[in-house]
């Protein structure tokens, strides 16, 4: 009964931890964001739908970077990131529309070419996709080797 | 293995805050760039073209340099046919300077007139399509364009050989005088000569003369030429040729019957 006791403890902290480690990776991320937005007002002025664009990426991130701290220690901590990371690529793409955004801003039709900007984006992305699986698979490596001794 | 991984992190971490610094810092940097275009002026070349320039001033003041910056202005008629095309290239405009340059698209007359010789009578409408680009850090490609249109004045709008007078100079000749009118729509002023070729109904030069003249922008011009035409030679009908010798341009014959 005592060590049931103390298992709960154990989890209901670790939980806790996880929790609070959660909210600060979110809070720190949603600061960072908020730094930048200041920095890129003058073009959500010109561009629209760019700011929302901008508000639903930071969302979606904070919300993976929230759950997979909370899955930390198990696999799905890995998958996450691994989500994360082609959620960027597919993101950048998408909302990019390939690299090339066409504005038209009173009778002026504004181009940027943001091609080398979403392909070093998407090595990086592909990277940190990589990163997610070589930590999944050692990981289970790691299990697999405890579980043996 | 672990090792590996934390490095492929903190790599990854390492450029993804360089990459994102970067592209807000070229992005807020725009703001700083500044663009003053002053008044576009017209003139004629030496080579007798017209000339539209147009000063800009683009001040950099952003954390980076600007590259490739080119403007090209590209005038077309109403069925595309491109008129004109003239580009200014400035390869690098440094952070914390200012550069002032002129940008200038000539249009050969001529030219235009081979294209559509109607522009010389009537006035019609020309697009032009301005094309400002320049690669942010040197490394962000960003275009800018617009359509424009803007009226074409016709230079010799309405032209027209009135009634001819007849007076009789002697025995043997007659002095026929014929009325010149036109309107000079044009953004320029017109001076030249034309030169008139009288033929009669059986297709024999009559008598020729010329006369110069002197029409400002928008406005009109009334001018006469004398001809001394034997009197057995004229016929009740015939036709005129009349050439336009001016710097600008030089056209003809246009045919105009009289009689």
């Amino acid at each position: 009964m005592v060590d049931a006791n103390k298992d709960f403890k154990k989890r209901l902290q670790k939980i806790t931890f996880k929790a609070l480690k959660a909210t600060l990776k979110g809070v720190f991320f949603y600061a960072i964001y908020f730094v930048l937005s200041m920095f890129l007002a003058p073009i959500s002025e010109i561009v629209p739908g760019f700011q929302q664009m901008v508000e639903t990426f930071v969302m979606v991130y904070i919300f993976l970077i929230i759950v997979g701290e909370l899955t930390s220690g198990t696999i799905f901590q890995h998958f996450l990131n691994a989500a994360k990371a082609l959620f960027v690529i597919l993101y950048l793409i998408l909302s990019l529309k390939g690299g090339i955004m066409g504005i038209t801003f009173q009778n002026i039709n504004l181009i940027v070419d943001l091609r080398l900007f979403l392909i070093i984006a998407m090595l990086l992305s592909l990277l940190g996709f990589a990163k997610s699986m070589l930590q999944a698979i050692n990981f289970l490596n790691e299990k697999t080797e405890y579980s043996h001794i | 293995m672990r090792i590996p991984i934390r490095i492929i992190g903190i790599a990854t971490a390492f450029f993804w805050i360089i990459l994102i610094v970067f592209s807000v810092s070229a992005a807020y940097s725009v703001k700083d760039l500044q663009f003053d275009f002053g008044e576009p002026q017209i003139g004629i070349t030496s080579d007798n073209k017209i000339l539209f320039s147009l000063p800009i001033t683009i001040i950099n003041k952003g954390y980076y340099n600007i590259g490739f910056f080119n403007i090209t202005t590209e005038v077309s008629d109403k069925e595309g046919f491109t008129i004109t095309r003239g580009t200014t290239f400035i390869p690098i405009i440094k952070k914390g300077e200012g550069i002032t340059t002129t940008h200038n698209a000539t249009i050969d007359v001529n030219d235009l007139l081979q294209s559509n010789q109607n522009y010389l009578f009537n006035g019609t409408e020309l697009k032009i399509l301005e094309v400002v680009s320049m690669r942010i850090a040197e490394v962000i490609p960003v275009q800018a364009s617009t359509n424009l249109s803007i009226a074409w004045g016709a230079p010799l709008y309405n032209f027209t050989l009135g009634e001819i007078e007849y007076t009789v100079s002697n025995q043997t000749h007659l002095r026929a005088i014929i009325p010149i009118s036109f309107e000079n729509h044009a953004f320029f002023d017109l001076t030249g000569s034309i030169q008139i070729c009288m033929y009669n109904s059986t297709d024999m030069l009559v008598d020729e003369g010329q006369t110069t003249i002197e029409a400002r922008q928008n406005s009109p011009y009334r001018g006469y030429i004398e001809l001394y035409v034997l009197t057995a030679e004229m016929t009740e009908t015939g036709y005129f040729e009349v050439y336009f010798l001016t710097p600008l341009f030089s056209y003809g014959p246009l045919v105009i019957p009289y009689g």
